[in-house]
């Protein structure tokens, strides 16, 4: 089992509580730890990292703990990555050199313009 | 709960007896760590900035809150002679909650051998005073807890921040005190402080002072590490995300107030609940600010680095596998694997906090002490910036 958690009924994304590979399904659980729904993965999810639950479009607003957490700079599709290639702040953005960093380290690819 | 502490004349309580050193400035602080050394419970608090009160006002200030938290038995406030912040401006101030309090000038000693041994006398007089004094049953509701993240993780939002949180609310609950910080990393979360706020005017002044820590540390042309590399990497996105995550321990209470360090004041909070406060988000530095607030322990939620603050002893909790080692007090592990609930390790916690108020150390208490660093903000770019406090 590839367990992953959301913290609020309206989140978006869910974490991965393991490594999670591309083509496996992520099975996700609510705070009081019962069994939601799974979802396949459709790119490796490492631990920590979130789940997109459903497709969110460009400009969507990303929930977490039940809150804003950001917006969708990309389009995602359900099963993808969530993560800085594909959600910016909307208060204090990372810093461009410090994304291409994380994206290195994670061995994400950019995303092409849409 | 009980615990037993030490009733202090200013109607505290403090669960240690810390015979406190205050080096005004940096330059007398070999004489101030030759003095400690003879003293098992000595700590050094020094003012590394300058010997200048002009413009460290605020460090000032902390140096006369340190001394009166309630883990401090007494102190000996030390210069070396030649700066203008004079020890019995802080003694005085020190001495008015009943505390005995000494001064030693090391020019007018003459010599710094002299100064140790003179110091060395005045100290064995405090620490007869410290070990005079017997322990006495109170009820837990007379803790103030800090709340504190350092080295944020996923585990951090999923078990360490909300157990630490649920703990913060049955404490609260009790009749004790929490004071919460880090304002930098509570914005985006503005809507949810807001609503918690006792009143529209603490809404108020918590946005103020929210806003104001966000012009002070985004100075254009100058980086701001909101979130390191190795938040990102662990999988925290945005801000937004961080500060969800982080807002987790300081519970659902409502926020009586939120305290003010600045060069003019402290607020030391007196009515029981939930704080938030001007606390940094630089871990040495919100070890000391803590002090400054009052408060007998820090819950740390983490994370990587491990340390403890010698005056203010730290509790860690964790709930990531890869960091339980020894130095951690409370493992939140369980919350993640899903066999164990927040409710449950939030009862760990607080016993937890009782057994620390008792006497018993931290896992790190007297091995892993920090720098008591004294923070202050830059009163120059305060200035530049326009940021004043809240009256």
């Amino acid at each position: 089992m590839n367990r992953f958690v959301i913290m609020d009924e309206k989140d978006m994304v869910a974490t991965a509580l393991v490594d999670c590979k591309k083509g496996e399904m992520a099975d996700v659980h609510d705070n009081k730890n019962v069994h939601l729904l799974s979802v396949l993965a459709l790119e490796d999810i490492r631990y920590g990292n979130k789940i997109a639950l459903n497709d969110i479009a460009k400009g969507e607003r990303v929930i977490k703990y039940g809150a804003v957490i950001g917006e969708c700079t990309h389009g995602i599709k359900k099963g993808e990555l969530v993560h800085v290639h594909n959600v910016k702040s909307l208060t204090v953005d990372i810093p461009p050199a410090f994304k291409a960093e994380i994206m290195r380290q994670m061995n994400i690819k950019a995303r092409e313009e849409e | 709960m009980k615990f037993h502490g030490y009733a202090r004349p200013d109607g505290t309580v403090g669960i240690r007896n810390k015979l406190l050193i205050i080096a005004v400035d940096e330059c007398c602080e070999g004489i101030a760590r030759n003095i400690a050394k003879k003293f098992e419970d000595a700590v050094v608090l020094t003012n590394w900035y300058t010997c200048m009160l002009g413009g460290n006002e605020e460090t000032f200030n902390q140096m006369i809150a340190v001394g009166k938290n309630p883990n401090v038995a007494g102190a000996l406030v030390i210069a070396m002679g030649c700066g203008s912040i004079l020890p019995q401006q802080v003694a005085d101030e020190v001495a008015k909650t009943g505390k005995p309090v000494d001064t030693l000038v090391c020019q007018e000693v003459g010599g710094t051998r002299k100064s140790i041994s003179v110091g060395i006398e005045k100290m064995n007089a405090i620490k007869a005073y410290a070990d005079g004094l017997e322990k006495e049953e109170f009820p837990l509701s007379r803790i103030v807890v800090g709340v504190k993240c350092g080295g944020s993780d996923t585990s951090s939002g999923i078990a360490s921040n909300p157990s630490v949180g649920e703990a913060v609310d049955k404490l609260v609950g009790m009749g004790a005190i929490a004071i919460g910080g880090e304002l930098f990393e509570l914005q985006g979360c503005q809507h949810v402080l807001n609503q918690r706020a006792s009143s529209p005017e603490v809404a108020q002044k918590i946005n103020k002072l929210i806003d104001n820590e966000r012009i002070r540390w985004s100075v254009e042309g100058t980086d701001v590490e909101t979130m390191s590399i190795g938040n990102s990497v662990g999988g925290l996105t945005t801000i937004e995300e961080k500060s969800m995550g982080a807002l987790h321990k300081t519970g659902s209470c409502e926020i009586v107030d939120i305290l003010q360090i600045n060069k003019d004041f402290i607020d030391i909070p007196k009515e029981p609940g939930f704080y938030l406060s001007e606390v940094t988000m630089l871990c040495g530095g919100a070890g000391v600010n803590f002090a400054s607030l009052g408060a007998h322990v820090i819950l740390w939620t983490s994370g990587a680095a491990g340390f403890n603050n010698s005056i203010v002893p730290v509790i860690r909790v964790s709930g990531n596998k890869d960091l339980i080692n020894d130095d951690i007090d409370v493992d939140a592990t369980g919350i993640m694997d899903g066999i164990e609930s927040v409710d449950e390790v939030s009862d760990k916690i607080i016993a937890k906090i009782a057994e620390v108020a008792n006497g018993s150390h931290t896992q790190l208490e007297g091995i892993g002490d920090s720098t008591l660093t004294l923070y202050q903000k830059d009163q120059r770019l305060e200035q530049v910036l326009k940021l004043n406090c809240v009256r």
